[in-house]
């Protein structure tokens, strides 16, 4: 905190004139903006990292996965025309964990079973082999164009103060908060999800007190998939999509975990949000505004390699 | 000589001399010319990286990143500061392996994951780098780079990277098989074996990490003074996807299955951009590398040591290696 006040004063030292100095209201409002959208990069994250914490591997496809989601959302729009994107959601979400399940099923359960030499790198390569393969049937079944579906919400932006509330943008960032919330309860609560987190404390324990650590694998990696899938649909009224939407939003999601730690969820959360704020106010702040668009997603790589370097166990991973 | 021996250094060669030969037909064709070139640089990446993640086990996605630092830099000291391409070689040379030298320092330390997710983050970043700076780098339009010198011809070209192929595959192979590159085989079946045995893995894996990007940075630079031009998007992770691809195809702890693999992918891949059956015309496009993805995983998951590495092991068997204790106590008898 501290230390990012000073920067903050270094900063306004030196570039005077910048928006982010002379005007609150545009600070607040890049706060804003950086926490809603962090709401989805976080939800992203968390499948990713939830893999990470029950399979011990990443998953080098999550971004397809999350580019999945938002294309079966748009052709699910362009064949219901009116229906609104908020139902397509769990749709997206649905297909992209039945395409996750069957992945695990052919590719990782071998693994598992210990059918595969060097399990370790056969699980980064066979991922990012999945992440390439989908990319290119996608780009290759709907063609490299840039397409939306309709916004949430029709509604203009609301005036509160100095605050600029842009509904669309509020109606995605509220399902990232209902879908973490979810998710919460049924990791915390539920005889499934504390079987899950078992497994990822222990899977000889687990084994021993009657959970199958095979079937746990399996449920990550789908919920996994399925929250990539859903963070896509959740956008894609946002942003436009085209096929190689997913490596950028993977990148964000590596940094995510590293910086909450490998494994945590907590972490992912609260890395969610701080790499919404980074990049929201990072792009806002940069001196020059048409670089500091493709600027942000270069700050995460100094946080990576801070974070590699000072604490590679991340905000709150646990330490092996 | 040892019969299977013999053959082995029959069909090297053959192979060579056919490569050498090669230029002969292929200059007829400007295209299919350039094609093959292409492929052998393709198969000095590929083979490279079989060194760092099939032997060494570092599994990094910045070999395309280290080897557009190698052009980058030479083509913008001889734009900017009007160095000749040598010099500019050299020096892109170094700078991949400071560059690697650097992300080694960051990642080895630490497992093996941290190295992959941070190499992917680095060379998507500075791609959108070079994208962005594009006053200084030609963004998408790419930047420009001289060639090696004035009034050079393709088939010069040619044999300039079948030279750096040839030469970079005798440097991998002495180095595999030095005292170093055991060193390599013991860190990746059990780095805390080999630590207890009094390797330096950290060191030994910095090193080879450093080596490999030389070697890319080295081939980038001189490739792209021949194509002489150069976008941010021969570092796509496409291009990345492509090199992992034709290693694992070849056989990922072979440097030669991989070489082979390149040139056969690379070659095939040209060719079925366009293919015409029974008179119907098919623009393969996209559907190349989907179909491509698919071969790799499932040549992952079924057949580990890839498809042309078995083959090329069938035609040419290794000389089988006579149990050294067992000779020495038999008192060199034919065993």
């Amino acid at each position: 905190m501290l230390v990012a006040l000073e920067l903050y004063a270094l900063f306004a030292i030196m570039s005077p004139g910048n928006l982010c100095v002379t005007n609150a209201g545009y600070v607040a409002n890049q706060i804003n903006n950086g926490l809603t959208i962090g709401f989805i990069y976080a939800l992203m994250a968390v499948g990713l990292t939830l893999i990470y914490s029950v399979q011990g591997i990443v998953s080098f496809a999550h971004g397809q996965f999350y580019m999945l989601g938002g294309y079966v959302s748009y052709y699910l729009l362009q064949i219901f025309v009116g229906l609104n994107p908020v139902v397509a959601v769990p749709v997206a979400g649905l297909a992209t964990m039945l395409a996750g399940l069957a992945f695990d099923r052919l590719f990782l359960r071998p693994m598992q079973l210990g059918r595969i030499e060097r399990a370790g790198e056969y699980a980064i390569l066979v991922t990012f082999a999945f992440g390439f393969f989908l990319e290119y049937t996608v780009l290759a079944a709907v063609g490299p164009f840039s397409q939306k579906t309709p916004p949430f919400l029709e509604a203009g932006s609301l005036n509160l103060g100095p605050l600029l509330l842009i509904p669309n943008r509020l109606v995605s960032a509220a399902i990232g908060v209902v879908l973490i919330v979810a998710l919460l309860y049924f990791l915390n609560r539920t005889w499934l999800g504390k079987a899950l987190r078992a497994v990822s404390m222990d899977k000889q324990a687990a084994a021993v007190v009657g959970v199958n650590p095979l079937t746990m694998n399996t449920l990550a990696f789908g919920i996994g998939t399925m929250l990539a899938g859903m963070s896509g649909a959740a956008l894609i009224p946002i942003f436009t999509w085209v096929p190689w939407v997913g490596s950028t939003a993977a990148t964000r999601s590596y940094v995510i975990i590293v910086l909450g730690g490998l494994g945590s969820v907590r972490g992912a959360l609260f890395g969610g949000l701080i790499i919404g704020l980074v990049e929201a106010l990072g792009a806002g702040c940069y001196p020059d505004p048409s670089k500091g668009a493709a600027y942000k997603t270069a700050f995460g790589l100094i946080i990576f390699a801070g974070m590699l370097l000072l604490r590679p166990t991340g905000l709150f991973g646990r330490r092996e | 000589m040892n019969p299977s021996l013999a053959r082995r250094w029959m069909g090297t060669g053959v192979l060579i001399a056919l490569l050498l030969l090669a230029p002969l037909y292929l200059s007829q064709n400007a295209y299919r010319m350039s094609v093959v070139t292409g492929a052998f640089f393709y198969a000095i990446l590929a083979s490279s990286w079989v060194l760092l993640a099939g032997i060494a086990g570092q599994f990094s996605f910045a070999h395309m990143a280290m080897m557009g630092i190698g052009a980058y830099t030479s083509g913008l000291l001889g734009r900017d500061l009007g160095m000749s391409p040598l010099v500019g070689i050299v020096l892109g040379t170094l700078l991949a392996g400071v560059i690697g030298l650097l992300i080694g320092f960051l990642c080895l330390r630490l497992r093996r994951a941290y190295l992959a997710l941070f190499t992917i983050a680095f060379s998507e970043i500075l791609r959108l780098i070079l994208l962005t700076e594009f006053q200084y780098t030609g963004g998408a339009n790419g930047l420009r780079l001289a060639p090696l010198y004035r009034g050079i011809t393709p088939a010069v070209g040619y044999y300039i990277t079948l030279g750096l192929l040839l030469g970079t595959m005798s440097l991998m192979y002495w180095l595999t098989s030095s005292r170093f590159g055991l060193f390599m085989r013991a860190m990746r079946e059990d780095q805390d074996a080999a630590a207890a045995m009094g390797v330096n893995v950290v060191r030994y894996k910095i090193m080879i990490f450093v080596f490999t990007s030389m070697i890319v940075g080295l081939a980038g630079a001189t490739f792209y003074h021949q194509v002489g031009i150069l976008t941010p998007n021969t570092m796509e992770l496409l291009q990345m996807s492509l090199v992992i691809a034709m290693a694992v195809i070849g056989g990922i702890e072979s440097l030669l299955g991989a070489a082979v693999g390149a040139l056969v992918s690379r070659i095939g891949l040209e060719m079925l951009r366009e293919i015409n059956i029974l008179g119907f015309h098919f623009e393969l496009g996209a559907w190349r590398y989907a179909a491509f993805g698919l071969i790799l995983m499932i040549t992952l998951r079924f057949a580990q040591n890839g498809l042309i590495y078995p083959i090329l092991n069938r035609l040419f068997p290794q000389q089988v290696r006579k149990p050294l204790a067992k000779s020495e106590t038999s008192g060199g008898g034919p065993s």
